[in-house]
């Protein structure tokens, strides 16, 4: 191998010799050598030979590196190529492997290293070049999108489409002779499909074909792309980009029954034609720059992919599930907005496009803010509905007080207390207080103790939120099953988490309590140590203990079963926990405290006028009848008797005002919340670190979030490790949207071509890098990608554009000349004909049978059952004619592995990842779902009884009714005759599901 | 609008042509997916390299039943004896390491329930736990150095299915589908017959096609008439119409051709159509197994309540295999929680929870490779036998004691596999003595997608698809084959 080095060598020398360039003394020579050598190391060794992981440790990029080298010892001597180790693998031909150099590459590198080897001043980055195996920065789809485009003012036909200039050249370059335009049915039909996903009326068709003008398509396409059909239309497209489904995935794959407002912004946004740029920041940082239902439903496109909700105890596989939960989020942004695969990047550089580990870390920093939650909102209207109840129930109630105020000058309360009910009707208390004398148990002895201020007046236990509240000794009875209850006014309706009774452990780690306002406002529920024995009652508010005492009752019943009353009467509806396990004879009980210690939020702020405690689950009937003893106050009655006439009939009529009001306010408090699946920020996430090869136990440097270099926008954000969320993400949104980063355009005007026509001028739409595919028409993408931003970022201008390209509408008819050169219709000769999607299909029907559901947005209907069934859920399909399952399919509650075999088997995507684009397959399943299943069936029969409920006047007009809905034309004599048949022998349902079977029913020209 | 896949197919073009006409298969669907691809290929070739043309190995193989445990078989209970771990029984595991299990319990280390032995001519050792296995120990394969990336269910079975943790991965059976097509023309490629108490956790997830064309999902079989879902029409009325409303579409379809609009997307839905009033015949027919002889049945256990129900489907499974089925999957044990346990996920009792699940397959699984066997079938298909990891050679429980049942083991646990192409009777790889972690020849579920495929004849670096920016692998960038067992 020497010889031929050498040999390779006097080659080098003899072929600088001969054009007097002697590398030694030719210091002029030297910057155009360099800059050839640096060119041959970034397109042949530097991909390999760089950063943290470079081959062999040899890393190229610094000239000290170089000489420093790899494990093998410095790569080069200094102006002497025959002992450089570089030199020697070059010219063995084992570096680069598989792919040596050629000849003259081999020359340059000898006399480079021969000059001294003079490296740039900066390090060579990796990936400034494309390679013959990766994209570089100069990769096309990082260039600058074109402003100047010399084709459109050269075009010969003034006022053409542009999209038909930048066509027509291909078409004509390639020699290919461009279709016809569209027969006025199919290009009709193609139109509503493309911009509504339905089938057009049978009438606009007949005006179309009687008016096949340009000025006709026009409006026609204006009508579509205002009608809210386009938004339900496109947005289907986008859900599919965005990985939208409705569960979790993974082993529960619960269903998630709030993320649907998501889907309905996207609907609303695509309808109101939002700018895109704004359209995607709302989607990466929405609920920090819009906080209210929009952000936050907006957001949902961060954590609308599959999530796990069981990883087990070890912290390797918590960190594990949240590195896969990040790249799963950075994977479908970067490939939505800027179509670049950034996830590849994350257990080592990216193998094909210029991206590092280093920026996957960057960019996932970026996110880290970003948890999987379900937000709650107030109900707007029912807030101001709500403000507006109360305050009149507050003044009505004030007026009640004054006259009660008056009554009650004329007679100390005490002297009028109503006699108390028989006691045999009565529950035996295994406690009781009633505050009228003193802290002593009426029922028993456990006489309490008042602590920290508290004190008794006018009959009840006065707290003061702060240091009150009343203790009994130690208990010797074990209680267990329990009811409590109080007779109670609350100071603030808006204190939180005070205890009114509570059975406690003597040292207040255990403990039972009714508690006011703790994990809800305003509510009444049962307190427990860690919530462990806590849940809602879903409960009204209280909005009257503050004016009146209010009786609240708590039974802890028998296997865990606990419920509440208020006012004799059930407070909300029980649940089920497991009973406590409270010390023996180590409790007790205490009124005004939740637990010790005492002090903070465990404080109750008012009067108990009279407590209860049972040693056994007393039961409805008996808690009514405790209820309907009064307490302290004067009654009704009595006072309506010391008002006067007229003073009592306006006390009855306010309060029977206040009794109205009260029963509003409690509708409406009791409305529900918006709840939204959305973004749950992480305000201050932690500091980024890189993993090194991915390794979840490798830490690598730390990280400040950021972008992505390829993409001309500063990838530097000026953010430290630490920033807040706020900062990341609002960074990253304006960073993405920014008008200097080419792919975020280009990415979604291919998106709108790919639907178009099938195919985009990029056939990947995720993917601009080295593996996606190459545009077919670049300066078109460029041309329509100027345009978007020359339009605000508008995507209907565009669609407008599109469709009414010559392009667009030609005739997909077959041209075996045309085919020979380009079978797939690239360069668009043809518009190539599409078979409908699952979703295109059913509605189609439903539109078709007459029986289509048109309202929008809500939650989604459920087409399947829900089984949860040991820690999974199943879904099985279901058909009915239940109004709520006649709606678009784009509003179907769409769980992961929820199974609807005509979706499923028209290739409508799971929503597990990612999906750009439909496969489209044809497969005897598919004939099956469409012959037999229960939704085709019915729609074939609906559609018969559409046609039968017309009164046509014969058969041959039901049956030219059938084909021109279904088919949107008339059938010729011998369609018609074989239609007669079939409906002669089995009805016009028969015909009906045949042609819903046709071919030319699922494959739109 | 969407469009054909240009791209994707481009891939396989030729190489499965070339399988297909290997197979020499015959018959409209596999002329469909022919035709559809040579169109398709032409159409990528233009706009990204085209990969370099695969080389198709010699196929040991046609087709396989996978037998996929749900919830994690004990290996040191079954098919991996561990002597030292019985000497061991009640000591404590000595290691500076903090076990990556699910609940996080280390108890003591615990022997086998069920007594070893060696077995038929191989000697090889299987536990008392699988009686009826261990007498067909010579056609068995033994890996007994698997290894996991993760011991939590579900990620762990779609990983031993797919190669990936996560939903959205083509499972093995759809990637055998996509790679050789199917050899039956009126029964699916790839056909999946649950646990009849539930499916497993992720649902049908498990055997989706993920990105691949959905005509290579596995499809359910269930019992009784229609054993797959919209068989037939709903209603008698239905019934009695369709073969002259069959009649008037394949009418219609013609004229439509013939009026200039046809290509091969018409012609293929065509076929469809045609295709599907032959699956009307041929899935009832090899559905019924009441044809089978009383000695037959009786092999697969069907006259024994506790065994009869996966014995249905251990025969169903060799009928659908006879029939030309490339890959058949039955679920043991259906979703992972509840109690008790329906599913192999001995946390509390390995006694008694592996025992109530090895009665239920044991002899059905036995029948299955005895009855493959004496009808030749064995020699060119593959009979596969996995689960989603091991268990603890240490007990779930206090540190102080051994108690009855076991956690995760994603270091170490075994599977096996029967068939052509394999050298039986013989172990491959090793755990360390106590059965924990593997140490000789550690094996991940890519060396043994690897090796499935190989035995099929596929190089599994070469069956690509490209999604999103990646030209996919059932093997990701990994994959060894497990070359010592090959015969």
């Amino acid at each position: 191998m020497a010889s031929l080095r050498l040999i390779l060598k006097s080659v080098v020398y003899i072929v600088v010799l001969a054009f007097g360039m002697v590398p030694a003394a030719g210091q002029d020579q030297g910057p155009v050598l360099a800059g050839k050598a640096e060119s041959l190391i970034v397109a042949r060794c530097i991909r390999c030979h760089a950063g943290d992981e470079a081959k062999g440790g040899l890393d190229l990029s610094t000239r000290i590196a170089a000489l420093k080298g790899g494990k093998n010892g410095p790569s080069f001597a200094p102006a002497n190529s025959e002992d450089s180790l570089m030199w020697q693998r070059v010219a063995d031909d084992e570096m680069p492997p598989k792919s040596p150099l050629p000849d003259d590459e081999k020359r340059i590198l000898a006399a480079w290293i021969d000059s001294g080897a003079a490296w740039p001043d900066q390090p060579i980055d990796p990936f400034r070049r494309s390679t013959a195996r990766s994209a570089g920065y100069d990769w096309w789809s990082f260039r600058p999108v074109r402003s100047v485009f010399p084709e459109i003012a050269d075009t010969k036909t003034p006022g053409a489409n542009p999209v038909d200039t930048f066509v027509d050249r291909e078409l004509a370059r390639n020699d290919l002779k461009p279709n016809p335009r569209s027969r006025p049915r199919d290009l009709i039909r193609r139109l509503s499909f493309d911009l509504t996903g339905l089938p057009p009326s049978p009438e606009l068709v007949r005006a179309f074909e009687a008016d096949p003008s340009q000025a006709h398509y026009l409006r026609i396409v204006d009508t579509m792309l205002a009608s809210p059909r386009f938004g339900e239309r496109w947005a289907r497209h986008w859900l599919d980009v965005v990985r939208y489904g409705e569960s979790t995935g993974f082993e529960r794959n619960e269903p998630n029954f709030t993320i649907w407002p998501y889907r309905d912004w996207v609907i609303k946004a695509i309808n109101d034609d939002m700018p895109f740029d704004r359209f995607a920041r709302m989607q990466i940082a929405g609920d920090l720059e819009n906080p209210g239902q929009e952000g936050a439903a907006a957001s949902a496109f961060l954590v609308a992919g599959v999530h796990n909700t069981v990883i087990g105890v070890s912290r390797r596989m918590r960190l594990l599930a949240r590195q896969d939960e990040l790249e799963e989020t950075i994977g479908t942004l970067g490939q939505a907005f800027l179509g670049l695969t950034v996830q590849c990047a994350r257990c080592h550089d990216h193998k094909f496009d210029p991206i590092s580990s280093r920026e996957y870390y960057g960019m996932i920093a970026a996110i880290d803010g970003v948890q999987h939650g379900e937000r709650v909102f107030e109900n707007l209207d029912a807030q101001v509905r709500r403000a507006d109840l109360e305050s009149r129930f507050e003044s009505v109630s004030a007026r009640i007080a004054a006259l009660e105020a008056r009554a009650r000058a004329s007679a100390p309360v005490a002297e009028s207390r109503r006699p108390e009910p028989k006691r045999k009707d009565l529950p035996v208390p295994y406690a009781m207080w009633s505050f009228d004398n003193g802290p002593e148990d009426e029922a028993g002895n456990l006489h309490g103790q008042l602590v920290g201020g508290a004190r008794i007046e006018s009959g009840a236990l006065v707290l003061d939120g702060v240091s009150a509240w009343f203790r009994t000794p130690t208990l010797k009875k074990y209680l267990g099953i329990k009811t409590f209850e109080a007779w109670v006014m609350t100071d603030d309706l808006d204190q939180r988490g005070g205890g009114v009774i509570s059975l406690q452990s003597n040292d207040g780690g255990i403990f039972d309590a009714i508690v006011f306002g703790e994990q809800e406002t305003r509510r009444w529920m049962a307190g427990s140590d860690g919530f462990s024995r806590t849940a809602s009652f879903r409960g009204q508010e209280e909005t009257e203990a503050k004016t009146r005492p209010v009786h609240v009752a708590i039974v802890w019943d028998k296997d865990g079963v606990v419920s509440a009353y208020r006012d004799g009467m059930p407070y909300g509806t029980p649940y089920k926990t497991v009973p406590a396990k409270f010390p023996l004879n180590d409790t007790h009980l205490a009124i005004g405290l939740r637990h010790l210690p005492a002090g903070g939020n465990r404080m109750f702020r008012g009067r108990v006028l009279r407590a209860a405690v049972y040693d056994r689950a007393l039961k409805p009937a008996e808690i009514e009848r405790s209820a309907a003893r009064e307490s302290g106050f004067v009654s009704p009655e009595e006072l309506a008797a010391r008002l006067g006439p007229e003073a009592a009939r306006q006390h009855g009529e306010l309060r029977r005002q206040r009794q109205g009001l009260a029963e509003e306010l409690a509708r409406v408090v009791a409305a529900p919340k918006p709840k939204i699946y959305a973004v749950q920020a992480n305000a201050q996430p932690e500091k980024m670190r890189v993993h090194v090869r991915g390794d979840i136990n490798e830490f690598g440097p730390e990280v400040a979030p950021a972008g992505l270099k390829a993409l001309g926008a500063s990838s530097d954000w000026g953010l430290t490790p630490d920033a807040p969320d706020r900062d990341r993400r609002t960074r990253l949104a304006a960073w993405i949207t920014s008008k200097d980063n080419p792919a975020f355009p280009r990415v979604i005007v291919n998106r709108l071509w790919h639907h178009h026509f099938g195919t985009g001028i990029v056939e990947t739409p995720n993917d601009f890098g080295f593996n996606g595919g190459r545009p077919s028409h670049p300066e078109l993408l460029d041309f329509l990608a100027r345009k978007l931003i020359d339009e605000g970022y508008r995507l209907k201008p565009i669609h407008r554009l599109i469709v009414t390209s010559e392009a667009y509408m030609r005739s997909s008819d077959p041209n075996p000349v045309n085919s020979a050169t380009d079978a797939a219709g690239r360069f668009l000769w043809r518009h190539a004909p599409s078979r409908l999607e699952g979703e295109a299909i059913r509605d189609a029907m439903l539109a078709i049978s007459g029986t289509a559901n048109p309202a929008m947005g809500g939650p989604g209907f459920v087409d399947v059952s829900v089984t949860p069934n040991n820690g999974t859920t199943y879904y099985e399909p279901i058909d009915s004619d239940d109004q709520e399952l006649q709606r678009r399919t784009v509003y179907r509650f769409s769980p992961r592995g929820g199974r609807s075999t005509l979706l499923d088997t028209f290739d409508c995507p799971d929503s597990a990842t990612t999906s750009p684009r439909r496969n489209v397959t044809t497969t005897p399943l598919q004939a099956l779902s469409l012959l037999h299943g229960d939704f085709t069936v019915r729609m074939a029969r609906e559609t018969a009884r559409r046609i039968e409920a017309e009164r046509l006047p014969g058969v041959e007009e039901q049956l030219a009714r059938a084909w021109s809905l279904i088919l949107q034309r008339s059938p010729d004599s011998v369609e018609a005759e074989m239609s007669r048949k079939l409906l002669e022998r089995h009805g016009l349902w028969a015909v009906c599901l045949g042609l819903f079977n046709a071919n030319e029913f699922v494959v739109v020209p | 609008m969407s469009g054909n896949e240009p791209a994707n197919a481009a891939n396989l073009g030729l190489s499965r042509r070339q399988w297909l006409t290997h197979w020499g298969i015959q018959g409209l669907a596999a002329t469909a997916i022919i035709d559809l691809m040579s169109r398709d290929s032409r159409a990528a070739d233009r706009s990204r390299p085209a990969p370099e043309e695969p080389h198709p190995l010699l196929p040991k193989v046609k087709r396989a039943i996978h037998i996929n445990l749900v919830g994690g078989l004990s290996h040191v209970d079954s098919f991996d004896y561990r002597p030292e771990l019985i000497a061991r029984h009640g000591k404590s595991l000595v290691t500076d390491e903090t076990p990556d299990t699910f609940n996080g319990k280390i108890g003591l280390l615990r022997k086998p329930d069920w007594r070893f032995a060696p077995r038929g001519q191989s000697g090889l050792m299987v536990s008392e736990l699988f009686p009826h296995i261990a007498r067909q120990a010579d056609l068995i394969t033994v890996v007994r150095s698997m290894t996991s990336e993760s011991a939590n269910h579900t990620p762990a079975l779609f990983y031993a299915n797919s190669g990936f943790q996560f939903n959205g991965f083509p499972s093995l059976g759809s990637w055998l589908s996509f790679g050789l097509g199917n050899e039956s023309d009126d029964l699916p490629a790839f056909v999946v017959l649950p646990d009849q108490r539930g499916g497993p956790n992720g649902g049908a997830s498990n055997w989706s096609s993920g990105f691949l064309p959905a005509e290579h999902q596995g499809v359910v079989f269930h019992g009784g008439a229609e054993p797959v879902r919209e068989l037939f029409a709903p209603t008698p009325e239905g019934r009695s119409a369709e073969g002259e409303i069959l009649g008037f579409i394949d009418s219609v379809n013609r004229r439509h051709a013939a009026s200039g609009a046809g290509d091969s997307l018409l012609e293929a839905r065509m076929r469809s159509y045609a295709l599907a009033a032959r699956m009307q015949l041929s899935v009832p027919e090899t559905a019924a197994i009441d044809g089978e002889t009383d000695e037959t049945r009786e092999l697969y256990g069907l006259n024994d309540p506790r065994c009869a129900e996966f014995g249905r489907r251990c025969l169903l499974a060799r009928r659908l295999a006879e029939r030309g089925v490339r890959f058949i999957q039955l679920f043991s044990g259906g979703p992972i929680a509840g109690s008790p346990r329906a599913s192999w996920d001995a946390h509390e009792n390995v006694s008694q929870n592996h025992g109530a699940e090895a009665v239920r397959i044991d002899k059905p699984v036995a029948a299955l490779l005895a009855d493959c066997h004496r009808r030749g079938l064995l020699d060119d298909t593959l009979i596969l036998f996995t689960t989603e990891f091991g268990r603890t050679p240490f007990a779930q429980s206090e540190g102080n004691v051994a108690g009855p049942g076991r956690d995760h083991n994603r270091y170490g646990f075994s599977l096996w596999m029967a068939g052509g192409g394999l050298k039986p009777g013989v172990t491959y790889g090793s755990t360390d003595d106590i059965g924990w972690k593997a140490v000789e020849k550690p094996s991940t579920w890519h060396d043994f997608h690897a090796t499935v495929l190989r035995l099929f004849g596929i190089d599994h670096t070469r069956l690509t698809y490209y999604h999103n920016g990646i030209e996919r692998r059932l093997t990701n960038v990994h994959g060894e084959v497990m070359r010592d067992i090959l015969a």
